[in-house]
């Protein structure tokens, strides 16, 4: 009897292994590939069959440091810009899901369901009439455009999430508050919100990893003063004097760095969030 | 409702302003000219003009007490953004940057004719522009662009696979080079598998190309469709023998342009087309295994046309434009003025830029920088654009590459495809 | 608990419902007129009826587009799903370094699509990428997606499941945790079996997580983009296009700003046709919830 549980433990550790294994591989691997090659001699990056071992070099660092100064002004305005859309999604996001969540009523059925009909509409669409009408209110190559654009192509996502996390916070404690006498806004503060954190931050990773990322809107939106990372990318990408791939390499993985720390980051609190939610039960 | 909208509306541009502000009081350092001019332009053109000390509009601000401030973007959003720019009811910018294969009548019509201005404030010796390429920014009898820069297409080969595999001479004849390119299908000593020929799939330059060595066309400047489907056909059949011995690489329907530039740098393959002005690129030791040994001829013609006709090679070319609704359309004129100079123009073909002015090829210290420039002032000399612009021109061409694509894959015979590429462009043709 | 009037509940729903009346709403009805006019850059739009979706509806390349869509969002979404279903029982059922592996699970997500398809396209190179010579020197066939249609669809599936799996996968994980291990508990000590008590207890209470994140990854996968433009343009031969790609050569490309117009509508058409299975059940859910 203890031997075959042994035995089962066994298999289901090293199938656990295997699995394990092959999601590192998954996940990683094209992605090692892109700050490996960051770190190749200009010559080595594209060699057939490629090289695994090979001496690092910083220069495509230095050389993106001297030669695209507009790629750092890039991650500024990213930076700015996705705070800014981060901020504005999640606070409207967590009202309208408090709202859907602890309500019910046949208008309220039929504004949800138009929240996710709305979001058939490919945003390419809107970027024709947005273009001119942007320019009259002089907001174009602004930040706030990008943070309400991008904040705005997530709210639906995020009111969703957002409703579904708070559903699962019991009634009782936003009840037990209002009979305190605590206006709607201070329970939603006080109350909903550090419980529904975990969901927050779902939602919060989701803007953040679009707005950081987002091409289209950026392209259209901005000129300099605005300009994101992923705009100064796409340019090395296609320039007509040929793409110096060993400095595209390493813009991808600056690029790359901020976001993977910040969703590290954020998965521990995501966790223990998450964790505690579910032993509370 | 509404209310609440205009109000959002004004606390948005309020903070959008505020925010912008603080931004540009930070980029920007304390030198403040009394005019800018912004500039709308891929970074290529940027960068010729010099920065710094090398800076070749150094003496243009300080007289005009102005300031040049660039946008830049890649080549097609450059495009879409200054024909958006050029739609509003007024723009920013006075000067954008436009390509050859895209001014319409209808796009002409977003900018100002520029003969008023030559004739106010005449450009330095404006004839030593190549005619071609003026007559190519003229749109409707209106000249709107002011040629700035052109890319000729010339024939790019590994002088050192060649000399692996037994050949002494680059190619001088399209069979020749045929020949050479399955020849130098094979593994090199080093190990690396070689193709013989690597081109793009998604650019109608190189299917043009093949038909211009036997003397025909895809469209010609005076519109007329496939002039000579034989040709075609000819040019489309060497494309599809290369691929089918294995003289294109089996990723020919993906290969992208920079695909051709790695595969070259990394000996990879033995041809390609690009422009001339790749060359430096290609011969980079910090990208290349092959610095030095990366040589551009002109692309050769069929043997069946030596001697009758020259062959001609496409170009593209890049021209000047002031947007109608532009502010300062004379600073605009006078940055225009400047950059063509003959001093500017040789100063950026220097800095790598391809010279519209044929006196630029004369001059000691770009033949001493730029080997291939004497080359290049003949292939320009007989080279026109891949096709002229019209307004279904982008829809034509992605036509065409679809039909060439299932030529070379050898999903529909050659025969097939050159007549469905007839009948499917026929009415896109400007009436 | 009693329903507040709907004016009441306005100043925390207006926020959401502004930015969507504003950027999305509104100027989706300018493009409805727009579809019905013809116009380009130094063109006035002109009147012409229906004629764009004529146009569109009629056009081989839109119907091979539109089929290609389905195909990808169907296999793609479906695979994905159940990946990420299979990740998230693995994590819950308790991993060593589970912190390290989630960071290693998400970090796809962070990827710029740029980015990934440039190194997709190297690692799969059909001649020489990395991945290409390891399948062959196993002995496997290669995946050659530059010659076989087919195969193209294969790697654009395989690509957009590596970029969006972390989103179904964080979704799901959530919901998961959220189940109080107390039911399984008692499930165990009913006598169900592991595979009993994920058909009984884990599959019921992640259903509303599972329709969320179906919903939103069919919306977004049908205006998959990014990964059939950069990795194979639509080819061979614009056999791998997909409506996205149409629309956006339309927009761009051909700078036909009516049939864009007229293809983005008849695209909102058909994706809320193939969501609206899902809708209902999520419609179900929230009045399943507010009873």
């Amino acid at each position: 009897m203890r031997t075959r549980r042994s035995a089962r433990r066994l298999a289901v550790g090293a199938g656990k292994t295997v699995a394990v294994a092959a999601l590192l591989i998954w996940s990683l691997f094209p992605i090692a590939f892109i700050a490996m090659s960051s770190l190749k001699p200009g010559q080595e990056i594209f060699a057939v069959p490629p090289h695994y071992i090979f001496t690092p070099t910083f220069e495509h660092y230095v050389a993106l440091w001297t030669r695209w100064s507009a790629f750092f002004d890039g991650l500024a305005n990213s930076t700015i810009i996705t705070a800014g859309a981060t901020a504005l999604a999640v606070i409207t996001s967590t009202c309208a899901g408090y709202v859907y969540s602890r309500n019910s009523s046949r208008f309220l059925d039929a504004s949800v369901l138009f929240l996710i009909v709305v979001r058939l509409i490919p945003p390419i669409v809107v970027t024709l009439p947005l273009f001119p009408l942007i320019n009259m209110l002089n907001l174009n190559d602004t930040h706030v455009v990008l943070m309400v654009l991008y904040a705005t192509f997530f709210v639906s996502l995020g009111t969703i999430l957002m409703r579904t996390f708070i559903d699962q916070i019991p009634r009782e404690l936003d009840e037990a508050a209002e009979i305190d006498g605590a206006s709607r806004l201070t329970t939603l503060r006080k109350v909903v919100v550090p419980l529904a954190a975990p969901g927050i931050l779902a939602v919060a990773i989701f803007v953040v990893v679009f707005a950081w990322n987002e091409f289209l809107f950026a392209f259209i939106f901005t000129a300099t003063r605005a300009k994101t990372a992923p705009l100064v990318i796409s340019e090395m990408i296609g320039s007509i004097d040929g793409v110096d791939w060993g400095i595209l390499f390493a813009a991808s993985s600056v690029q790359l760095a901020p976001i993977l720390i910040f969703v590290s980051l954020m998965n521990r609190y995501l966790v223990a969030g998450l964790t505690a939610g579910a032993t509370k039960g | 409702m509404k209310d609440k909208l205009t109000f959002e509306l004004t606390r948005r541009s309020f903070l959008g302003t505020a925010i912008a502000g603080a931004a540009a009081l930070a980029a920007s350092p304390a030198l403040a000219a009394a005019k800018t001019l912004n500039v709308l332009s891929h970074k290529v053109h940027q960068t010729v003009l010099g920065s710094g000390d090398g800076d070749l509009l150094k003496d243009w601000k300080g007289a005009n007490d102005a300031d040049v401030s660039f946008t830049t973007f890649d080549s097609n959003p450059l495009q879409d953004r200054l024909f958006r720019e050029a739609g509003l009811t007024e723009t920013d910018y006075g000067v954008g940057y436009i390509v050859d294969n895209r001014p319409t009548s209808e796009i002409a019509s977003l900018f100002d004719p520029l003969k008023d201005y030559l004739d106010r404030n005449a450009i330095e010796d404006f004839g030593d522009i190549a005619p071609g390429l003026v007559e190519g920014m003229t749109v409707d009898g209106k000249l709107i662009g002011i040629p700035v820069r052109h890319a000729t297409q010339g024939l790019f080969y590994n002088e050192a696979l060649l000399e692996e595999a037994g050949i002494s001479a680059p190619p001088t004849t399209l069979e020749e080079l045929v020949e050479q390119a399955k020849k130098l299908t094979f593994t090199s000593k080093s190990g690396t598998p070689v193709t013989g020929m690597i081109l793009a799939s998604d650019l109608a330059v190189f299917p043009v190309m093949f038909a211009r060595a036997f003397g025909g066309d895809f469209i010609t400047r005076d519109f007329k469709l496939v002039p000579d489907p034989a040709a075609l056909e000819q040019g489309v059949e060497v494309l599809r023998g290369m691929f089918e011995a294995g003289a294109l690489p089996r990723s020919y329907a993906t290969t992208k342009n920079d695909d051709q530039v790695t595969w070259i740098q990394q000996g990879r393959a033995a041809f390609t087309v690009l422009p001339f002005a790749r060359s430096a690129q290609l011969n980079n030791p910090e990208q290349s295994k092959f610095p030095g040994k990366i040589k551009g001829i002109e692309f050769p013609g069929s043997s069946s046309i030596a001697g009758s006709k020259p062959m001609s090679s496409v170009v593209e070319a890049w021209g000047m434009v002031i947007p109608r609704n532009a502010k300062d359309k004379n600073l605009a004129w006078s940055f225009i003025k400047e950059v063509s100079s003959k001093r500017v123009t040789l100063g950026m073909a220097l800095n790598g830029n391809g010279s519209v002015r044929v006196s630029s090829y004369a001059d000691p210290a770009l033949i001493e920088k730029n080997p291939l420039a004497k080359v290049e002032a003949k292939v320009l000399a007989n080279a026109r654009a891949a096709f002229p612009p019209f307004p279904e021109a982008a829809r034509a061409q992605a036509t065409m590459l679809e039909e060439v694509q299932l030529a070379v894959l050898g999903r529909k015979p050659v025969k097939d495809a050159v007549a469905s590429i007839i009948e499917r462009v026929k009415p896109m043709m400007p009436a | 608990m009693r329903t507040r009037s709907a004016v009441h509940l306005m100043p925390l729903l207006a926020p959401v419902h502004v930015l969507i009346l504003s950027v999305i709403v509104l100027p989706s009805i300018y493009v409805i007129w727009l579809s019905l006019t013809q116009s380009t850059f130094g063109q006035a739009p002109t009147f012409v009826g229906l004629e764009n979706y004529v146009h569109v509806l009629t056009d081989p390349a839109f119907h091979s587009a539109l089929w290609n869509t389905v195909v990808l969002v169907v296999v793609a979404v479906h695979v994905e799903l159940a990946l990420a279903l299979l990740l998230a029982l693995l994590f819950a059922s308790g991993l060593p370094f589970r912190r390290l592996l989630l960071v290693a699970v998400m970090a796809p997500y962070a990827v710029s699509e740029v980015t990934a398809v440039v190194m997709w396209r190297f690692l799969f190179d059909p001649d020489a990428g990395p991945i290409t010579l390891m399948l062959q020197a196993l002995g496997l066939p290669i995946l050659d997606w530059s010659f076989e249609p087919s195969h193209a669809m294969i790697l654009i599936a395989l690509l957009t499941i590596w970029m969006h799996l972390p989103f179904t996968f964080i979704i799901l994980y959530a919901a998961r945790l959220a189940i109080p291990n107390e039911l399984y508990e008692a499930a165990r000590i009913d006598g169900a079996t592991p595979l009993q008590a994920f058909r009984r207890v884990t599959l019921p209470l992640l259903g509303p997580a599972i329709a969320v994140a179906l919903l939103f990854r069919y919306i977004f996968a049908f205006r998959m983009f990014s990964e059939v433009w950069l990795l194979t343009n639509g080819g061979p031969a614009r056999m791998t296009e997909v409506v996205a790609v149409y629309l956006y050569q339309e927009a761009f490309s051909y700078n036909a700003f009516g049939t864009a117009a007229a293809t983005a509508w008849i695209m909102v058409i058909v994706a809320l046709l193939l969501a609206a299975g899902y809708v209902f059940i999520l419609r179900k859910q929230v009045s399943a919830n507010a009873h």
